[in-house]
């Protein structure tokens, strides 16, 4: 399948995860996902899977005491300035979990996309818009480049004999993380002008030939994204 | 080049005072210079990247063929020069080989029909066409430098700028690359501008050498004159000197490796039956070419991995040196960098900053210095640890001759303090310090010791 057509199921299953009321179809767009996911190596789908994992998490502890619903009380709490009385309804953690799950489909889209898809390829067939989708396929590249200079990191300091360990060992590295990415950033956007990026008459590669299972996915993805609205 | 001079935004001191020279068809001339010197400065002005992508204060003029810097954006320069920089992993676009290749080409407006052809070509001229189709985060770093410098014959400049190309790679592909480029300018009559600190093995195909010094130009001789020039200015340059201190002569083991087996997650065997032993005083060498294992198995001697197979036994504290200076940037201070390792101990910092020659540099941020800068600032931040076993792997990249002159006599000086484990391209370096030498050959065969 052509990454194009790829990517436009993915949007759609996306979409629909989205816009489904019924956890029934989320959960089976998520799973059908996950199950896409684990084609990928096991080393690289890592950070993706656990980052699915942490935000899905994260909604679901969030969820029920920024939301205030139902009448089922599970636990009362005191009362919080702005936030106001901290409770939890058993409505509010179904709805919390419906929301967690949502997430985890669409980040499972993003994981499939990122892991599977010939990014190059998505590149060299974008008929319009492709400074964007440049931008999109650089920013995807950024997950595996910052866990390698993480691990980068944490081998030079562990070599010194520095605790990286624990909440504050790790909190070392954010700063000299965020300020590698930017200098990377920096020394790429050079690298991109002085191969000529952004000048005027650059070759457009020939556009490549639709097969009949692109056809098919284009299809399907169109039926997701409009069926979703009556799921 | 005419009078230029160049400021970067937040400097005092110019990074170029006064440059003047001008670069014949077919020439290849040699640009070196301690670190900081300017090298890649005025690599990035002939890019015309100084001023249009860096900004600052640019006086003086700049023609490629036929074409004022000032007035040309860099993109519109490129394909009369192409440029390969220090870090080939900074300047990857693509994903693929194929499609990084093709990148500038395309760019360039090069008929859709040729690019293939001219990709394929590019590849083969560096010895790299069985990567087409492979991915680039797949390839070694000096698989990595081959497709980036494929990028740049793809072209087909008038001008090409190298900025230490051969940093990353092992002296017979180092060799082979500087053939390459003399190849390269006899047959298509290409301007070459070869930023190097290994001066000795980039005479040898160079027409004509540039020393650059705080900006200006020191030298600008044919490749003789500038040779004898080296010989009474500068040896460092041309032969590294045979420390004098005292040799080993026996002391404890601190680190035994015995018939280790590794393998890193779901890839090929690295090390295989792989031994090593590291006694107090001794400075072992370890050697071989790209991919053979050198840094898994130094990474095993520092402790910061473990064997799958085989036994590893290691006393006292081991310090380790990863190849990237990039990694040593993790506070916004050169003295709390070095700090870090020496437990807060500012004293030890202090002493480490100047065994290699930073001194003055406390305040300085990290990222502000230069890549040989750089480089000398990890080793510092190693050396605070005061380690028993010391781990170095490739400390002389991308550091300028006096440097590491400075390197092997701190070595063989500190030498009975510790054991120390060299992994290095570097077989100078390894003759003038090393007690006793390893080879790995490929897939962490143990060849010699």
């Amino acid at each position: 399948m052509r990454p194009a057509a790829a990517l436009a199921l993915l949007s759609a299953l996306a979409a629909a995860a989205l816009l489904a009321d019924r956890w029934q179809v989320v959960a089976a767009i998520a799973a059908a996902l996950l199950g896409v996911c684990l084609r990928a190596p096991a080393a690289r789908r890592r950070p993706y899977l656990l980052g699915c994992a942490l935000t899905a998490g994260a909604v679901l502890l969030i969820t029920p005491f920024v939301v205030v619903e139902g009448v089922n009380v599970l636990w009362s709490g005191p009362v919080v300035p702005v936030l106001g009385q901290l409770d939890v309804t058993s409505e509010e953690l179904a709805a919390a979990a419906f929301q967690a799950l949502r997430l985890s489909a669409v980040t499972l889209a993003f994981a499939v996309y990122a892991l599977l898809l010939d990014h190059d390829e998505l590149l060299r067939s974008a008929r319009f818009a492709r400074r964007s989708a440049l931008v999109v396929a650089l920013a995807t590249r950024l997950v595996p480049t910052l866990e390698r200079d993480a691990a980068g990191l944490v081998e030079a300091l562990r070599g010194r004999g520095v605790d990286v360990g624990g909440v504050r060992g790790r909190a070392r590295l954010v700063s000299p993380l965020v300020s590698g990415s930017l200098e990377r950033a920096l020394n790429l956007a050079e690298a991109m002008e002085a191969r000529g990026y952004g000048r005027g008459g650059a070759t457009r590669p020939p556009a490549l030939r639709w097969r009949a299972l692109d056809r098919g996915a284009l299809a399907a993805a169109a039926i997701v994204a409009v069926g979703a609205l009556w799921l | 080049m005419q009078d230029v001079c160049f400021t970067y935004g937040d400097e005092a001191h110019p990074a170029l005072a006064g440059v003047s020279m001008a670069i014949e068809p077919g020439e290849i001339v040699l640009l070196t210079g301690r670190s900081g010197s300017g090298k890649t400065t005025l690599i990035r002005a002939l890019a015309g990247l100084v001023p249009h992508f860096h900004g600052g204060r640019f006086g003086g003029r700049v023609d490629v063929g036929g074409l004022d810097t000032r007035l040309t954006r860099p993109s519109e320069l490129a394909g009369t020069v192409a440029t390969l920089f220090q870090d080939p992993e900074d300047q990857v676009v693509f994903g693929g080989v194929a499609a990084e290749v093709a990148f500038g080409i395309e760019n360039a407006g090069v008929p859709a029909e040729e690019i293939e052809s001219r990709v394929c070509r590019a590849l083969d001229e560096v010895g790299a066409v069985h990567l087409l189709e492979r991915k680039v985060a797949e390839l070694s770093g000096g698989e990595l430098q081959r497709v980036t410098l494929a990028s740049t014959f793809a072209l087909r400049p008038s001008l090409l700028l190298l900025d230490e190309p051969t940093a990353q790679l092992d002296p017979e592909a180092a060799a082979a690359l500087l053939r390459l480029v003399r190849r390269l300018a006899r047959e298509r009559g290409t301007a070459v501008v070869l930023s190097e600190q290994r001066v000795a093995r980039a005479l040898d195909v160079c027409d004509r050498v540039i020393v650059l010094e705080r900006g200006g130009v020191v030298i600008d001789e044919p490749r003789e004159r500038a040779r004898r020039w080296f010989q009474g200015a500068r040896p460092a340059c041309l032969a590294l000197a045979r420390t004098t201190q005292a040799r080993y002569v026996g002391g404890d083991t601190l680190c035994r490796l015995d018939a280790v087996d590794f393998a890193y997650a779901s890839g090929p065997p690295v090390l295989a039956a792989s031994s090593l032993e590291l006694r107090r005083g001794e400075i072992v060498a370890l050697t071989g070419p790209n991919g053979s294992g050198k840094s898994t198995l130094a990474k095993l001697a520092a402790g910061l991995l473990e064997p799958l197979r085989g036994t590893a036994w290691r006393s006292g504290r081991a310090s380790y040196l990863s190849q990237d200076p990039g990694r040593y940037l993790a506070r916004e201070r050169c003295d709390e960098e070095v700090e870090l390792g020496a437990r807060g101990d500012s004293g030890a910092a202090a002493r480490a900053l100047e065994a290699v020659g930073l001194s003055g540099y406390e305040a300085r941020h990290p990222r502000d210095l230069s890549s040989g800068e750089r480089e000398r600032l990890a080793l510092a931040a190693v050396l605070a640890t005061e380690p028993d076993v010391l781990v170095l792997d490739e400390p002389t990249r991308g550091v300028d001759p006096e440097a590491r002159q400075r390197l092997a006599a701190l070595l063989r000086r500190q030498a009975g303090q510790r054991a120390t484990l060299l992994v290095t391209h570097d077989l100078e370096l390894v003759e003038a310090v090393a007690d006793c030498s390893v080879t790995l050959e490929a897939a962490g065969e143990l060849l010699a010791a």
